[in-house]
């Protein structure tokens, strides 16, 4: 089989160190506590088995938050590597006004402050420590990352698709509670949504911000419905 | 003879310059539309009385034409958006602003539904701008916009809103003529969204992007869903959150929820069969528009007759 030099990209150690850690479920931005809509489907009975979850995290990838976030955090990273503050600044005020929902506005701004004020106190870096002062509660946790990213060096390819299998993963995490699945299919599920990773990767390299949209209203409906579900074992 | 086009009678002060464009005209080998009109209205004193909303400056160009029907009692001014072409080709395009001096109370909606025809590869471009002074209050409620299969639609829409203004905006996508079965299978849409402080900061964003048609229900449950239309609804302004309590306690005739994305926005949404978003349209419309603008609980005539 041939293997192009794109398979290989090197990840420099300190590049790949990072990527782990700040991916890592143990990273405090407190990815466990948001299901992205998920607990509503759950309740809905449209999210039954690990098909049907598979299905809803290829959604909010292909067509919901990842496009969106996607694009966001390739924009970041290039501005923060590029060092354009200005276009940063800019590029933040895009994220933190994109808005589906009461609650994927906190998840992705609770996450983001999260983000930076773990980043800046176990990676401290001067342009990010700056970049963060000038926005105080408004870092969705994307632009957050590509900017963390694009200041320390780490490749946007390797961040890119790390951030969006975390983000799967995490939505996993919430589905095996929820449905309930086990360890096990939680894991067949991880792997079945690589090739779903991947392609909101490439859509989100190939993304211009100025036709960026959604394309899944049931999504947002479902986050909508969950601020007044009954139970709630989740903060979305 | 000098041209002066048929709105003369209409707006003699109206001559005054042709809207601006950020686009370039789109080249095509077909003769394609290029409709606009720009709307001010303003206060005008009416000694003890309130002040009454008059219209400022008007500019239309066809194939828009702006109808102005004589109020209904106790409703402000009402424009009524007409399309004298009927449709929107590929490569049609249109440019609509609207904007209200301090204080100024006005209805717009359109006097049929936007039919938007198959395209044979250009685009239908739709640029809207609404500017709302300090302390206005404007409905912006046209009727839905039909898709043909193999439309291309790219439409912007850019609110600037000042201090204390109040917009009721909404908005209903039909995604193929579902009347005669059919759906969008091909075609393109492109439905953004940017509304801005008075420090034209931006207050919120939202972008509905298709590019291959709709998705069949089976390839997207928790997309679309298969169904043939979304209805928006949007109350930038106003007490939001108690508004969002009124719509929730609303019969539902469409699945559908209310969301608050930002404090002092309101966002509703429907998903369903045509006809049963537009009556959740037609519950919502007349209740908020009595809670949040102070105005008659019922819909704009153009909707019902």
């Amino acid at each position: 089989m041939a293997i192009t030099t794109t398979e290989i990209e090197p990840l420099a150690t300190g590049a790949l160190h990072r990527l782990l850690a700040w991916l890592s479920p143990a990273y405090p931005v407190g990815a466990y506590s948001y299901s992205h809509g998920l607990e509503m489907a759950v309740e809905e009975g449209r999210v039954t088995d690990r098909a049907t979850l598979i299905a809803y995290v290829t959604t909010v990838l292909r067509a919901g938050a990842g496009r969106i976030d996607g694009a966001l955090l390739v924009a970041a990273w290039r501005a923060a590597a590029a060092g354009e503050a200005a276009r940063l600044d800019e590029l933040t005020a895009l994220a933190a006004a994109w808005r589906g929902t009461a609650e994927t506005a906190l998840e992705s701004l609770a996450q983001g402050q999260a983000f930076a004020a773990v980043t800046q106190a176990a990676w401290p870096e001067p342009r990010f420590a700056a970049f963060v002062a000038r926005h105080p509660r408004a870092l969705t946790h994307a632009l957050a990352f590509g900017a963390a990213a694009g200041f320390q060096g780490v490749p946007l390819r390797p961040a890119l698709a790390g951030w969006l299998a975390g983000f799967a993963a995490s939505l996993v995490s919430a589905g095996m509670r929820l449905v309930p699945l086990g360890q096990t299919d939680g894991q067949v599920a991880t792997a079945a949504l690589q090739p779903v990773v991947e392609a909101a990767a490439d859509a989100a390299l190939a993304a211009e911000l100025e036709t960026l949209g959604t394309a899944a209203p049931l999504l947002d409906l479902l986050s909508m419905r969950h601020e007044t579900q009954y139970t709630r074992l989740f903060r979305s | 003879m000098q041209r002066l086009g048929w709105f003369r009678a209409v707006a003699p002060h109206a001559m005054v310059r042709s809207m601006p464009r950020d686009l370039p005209a789109l080249t095509s080998r077909h003769q394609r539309a290029d409709g606009a009109f720009d709307l001010v209205f303003g206060t005008a004193s009416r000694g003890a009385a309130a002040p009454a909303t008059v219209l400022r400056h008007l500019y239309q160009q066809a194939p828009l034409r702006i109808l102005f029907p004589r109020p209904e009692p106790g409703e402000p001014p009402t424009a009524a958006l007409l399309n004298c072409a009927g449709g929107l080709a590929g490569g049609d395009a249109l440019r609509q602003a609207v904007r209200l001096e301090e204080g100024a109370c006005a209805t717009l909606s359109t006097a049929a539904a936007e039919k938007v025809y198959r395209s044979l590869g250009p685009e239908t471009r739709i640029e809207s701008h609404l500017a709302l002074g300090s302390a206005a209050r404007l409905e912006w409620l046209p009727q839905e916009t039909i898709l043909f299969d193999g439309a291309r639609l790219d439409r912007r829409m850019r609110v600037d809103l000042a201090p204390g203004a109040v917009l009721l905006a909404t908005e209903m996508l039909v995604f193929g003529r579902v009347a005669r079965g059919e759906r969008m299978a091909a075609g393109m849409l492109r439905d953004r969204w940017r509304l801005h402080r008075p420090d034209g900061a931006l207050l919120w964003v939202d972008g509905l992007v298709l590019e291959d048609g709709m998705p069949a229900a089976e390839a997207d449950p928790f997309g679309f869903a298969g169904v043939e239309a979304l209805g928006t609804l949007l109350l930038a302004g106003g007490a939001a959150e108690a508004m969002r309590d009124l719509l929730r306690g609303l019969p539902a005739p469409a699945p559908g929820a209310a969301t608050l994305p930002h404090p002092g926005l309101l966002l509703a949404r429907w998903l369903g069969p045509a006809a049963a978003v537009r009556a959740a349209l037609g519950a919502a419309i007349p209740a908020l528009r009595a809670a949040a603008l102070g105005l008659p609980p019922r819909l704009p005539r153009l909707w019902t007759t």
